[in-house]
């Protein structure tokens, strides 16, 4: 009767929310595993995106030790290319001499790229390996968690504040605040105008990412989906599975491209903002 | 310039949660969110007008 597609509508819905689940450590839900307090650890996206700051400064302190002017390896062409990109992009947009600038643009590029690249790899696998040791849910790829690119939108949002009020002294800051987009006879709208821009500085670089990064994994997960739910019958294999191969393969190679332009959005973003921080005059 | 098209959406989203803010402070829901969303929406609009015509 229906209880067989009810159970497979339902194994559906379960599947795709089990994937979506963080391992959650604290103040959680016993039954959802959603944070309920303040302390809730997602241990998961914790662990993945320590661990992937820890292969950036282990491989760059592995090539820092063997640099070379006469024969450069490839993988050091390869690094140099990297960080002369991102050179070129800060003297580009950004105005100011700060020499703090170009080295946390290059983290944050780098760093956000690794952790969307842990998108591309087969959404079951880690899962599935850490299902084997006994961890129940495991959300592998960092910027798909709000936590993550919230917090780093935020640092840079303190780090906007912080330039701001340096370059610009507290009156000059306050001064945008009260000017700023209609002249001095409407400073009650101006003082909102302003608040509601700053705001919406940390909110579309974090939302930006974690949107378009959390709808790619979905697609991943719906593709999955389609050798698992759709087949009926041996036979079913023979057309539903190469579907999946041939869409799973066409979203990873979309999905390459989508996750090297978030990294790049994220990092020329932050550059802009900082660099209107730098401007002295309006 | 790329984020053009969430500046629109995120101040406007920005403008409701500070109107939301303000709300609960003053208790006066739904005055200052409808009012701080407009006002955000028209910033978006001329935060992206004056973007777009930067550029040519």
């Amino acid at each position: 009767m229906s209880a067989e597609e009810h159970s497979s509508g339902g194994g559906t819905v379960e599947y795709i929310q089990h994937h979506l689940t963080n391992l959650c450590v604290g103040d959680c839900d016993p039954v959802t595993h959603k944070a309920v307090g303040f302390w809730a650890l997602h241990v998961d996206t914790l662990f993945f995106s320590v661990m992937l700051g820890m292969v950036i400064i282990l491989t760059s302190w592995r090539l820092g030790r063997s640099l070379s002017l006469d024969a450069p390896s490839g993988f050091q062409n390869f690094v140099e290319s990297i960080i002369e990109f991102v050179q070129g992009q800060v003297k580009d947009t950004f105005p100011g001499h700060n020499p703090i600038i170009a080295p946390l643009a290059l983290t944050i590029f780098v760093w956000v790229w690794l952790m969307n690249f842990m998108d591309l790899i087969p959404v079951d696998l880690l899962p599935l390996l850490a299902g084997a040791v006994g961890v129940n849910h495991l959300k592998a790829v960092p910027t798909t968690d709000l936590n993550t690119t919230m917090a780093m939108s935020l640092t840079v949002f303190g780090l906007i504040l912080f330039y701001n009020i340096k370059i610009k002294g507290p009156v000059g800051y306050m001064k945008v605040f009260l000017f700023h987009p209609f002249g001095k006879f409407f400073i009650p709208v101006n003082i909102v105008m302003t608040l509601i821009e700053e705001l919406a500085k940390p909110l579309s670089l974090g939302l930006r990412l974690f949107g378009n990064l959390f709808a790619g994994e979905l697609v991943f997960l719906l593709i999955a989906l389609i050798g698992g739910t759709l087949v009926v019958g041996a036979l079913g294999y023979l057309f539903w599975f190469p579907l999946q191969v041939v869409l799973d393969l066409g979203w990873l190679i979309f999905h390459l491209l989508v996750i090297t332009l978030q990294a790049f959005i994220f990092m020329v973003l932050t550059l802009v903002y900082l660099g209107m921080a730098h401007v002295e005059d309006h | 310039m790329i984020g053009v098209g969430t500046i629109l959406t995120s101040m406007i989203v920005a403008g409701f949660l500070l109107g939301y803010a303000v709300d609960s402070w003053l208790d006066s829901r739904p005055i200052f969110m409808l009012v701080f969303a407009g006002l955000g929406a028209v910033g978006g609009f001329l935060k992206v007008y004056k973007l777009l015509s930067r550029d040519i």
